[in-house]
């Protein structure tokens, strides 16, 4: 199994950092999509099966909040993984998107850390091995 | 002796270009840094409990290293994704900044960082009230930060 992952971020330095760091942490990984804003992560995710998305918060044009609460708005992708990376750390913010299924990454991050989360939150560990058939659910995707 | 905005903006710089620009910030600067000519300035505006600006201005040739270092790479990336690797390092400071003055209850929203190349026009521009600046030592340049406060709103 495979982590089709999706990673939005306005800074295409950090998009580049956090495909890096997956690529380098041993999951396994299968496509990887980027997107500049909340608008093209939610074009991607009408294109594309994804199993897991990494959110910046400050972005232009959707930022990562009005973004994570379109997805789960969306009765198909409503249930995607969704992990956070920001610098944001307002205790009020952050206990507001974990009430909203989402895990947080503070920014800067370690490769560590994101390995670590990925693994809490799919269950899907470093060393389950190269396959390139992504995480889709049997039953497949209820659209 | 510092105080605690000045000292904590010094800290969180220095953390920020060690951790995610893999450099060694100094304290001290010497006279190599001090002539550095400018090189880039970044601002970037945030609102919240308090309103204002975030300036960052690099001096000395660090971007292509701060850009290679973040992204693992020994060539430098081409000076647009070095521009965008300093205005991250900016956005960085800026959000781990504003807690840790303000309180971890309280909720902030950066704006995007403007990053531009060379001294700007930006310099001449009314950023508010001046209310910490600091400057660490970086290889063979510098990093000048400025926080300025334009509007405060009572919580």
């Amino acid at each position: 199994m495979s982590l089709n992952v999706l990673i939005v971020d306005d800074s295409s330095v950090m998009r580049t950092m956090i495909k890096k760091t997956l690529k380098l942490s041993g999951l396994p990984v299968g496509e990887i999509f980027e997107a500049e804003n909340g608008a093209v992560a939610l074009e991607r995710l009408d294109e594309h099966w994804m199993d897991l998305a990494l959110v910046d918060i400050n972005m232009p044009v959707m930022n990562g909040i009005d973004l994570i609460e379109e997805i789960r708005r969306r009765p198909a992708i409503a249930d995607l993984v969704i992990m956070v990376v920001s610098t944001e750390s307002s205790e009020t913010r952050i206990e507001a998107l974990r009430n909203m299924g989402v895990d947080f990454v503070h920014k800067p991050f370690t490769p560590e850390m994101i390995k670590q989360k990925i693994e809490n939150l799919t269950g899907v560990c470093a060393d389950a091995g190269q396959d390139d058939s992504p995480a889709v659910p049997d039953s497949g995707p209820d659209f | 002796m510092p105080d605690k905005t000045t000292a904590l903006l010094f800290r969180t710089a220095v953390l920020t270009f060690e951790e995610l620009g893999f450099l060694l910030p100094s304290e001290e600067v010497d006279a190599r840094q001090a002539a550095a000519a400018p090189s880039a300035m970044v601002s970037l505006d945030f609102v919240g409990p308090f309103a204002g600006t975030l300036l960052l201005r690099l001096y000395g040739d660090l971007l292509p290293e701060l850009a290679s270092n973040m992204l693992g790479e020994e060539e430098a990336p081409p000076l647009q994704e070095q521009l965008d690797a300093l205005g991250e390092v900016t956005n960085v400071i800026c959000g781990n900044l504003l807690p840790a003055i303000a309180g971890r209850e309280q909720v902030f929203d950066l704006g995007e960082p403007r990053v531009a190349a060379g001294a700007s026009p930006a310099d001449d521009a009314d950023f508010g009230e001046l209310r910490a600046e600091t400057v660490v030592g970086l290889a063979g340049g510098r990093a000048e930060l400025s926080l300025y406060v334009r509007a405060e709103v009572k919580v």
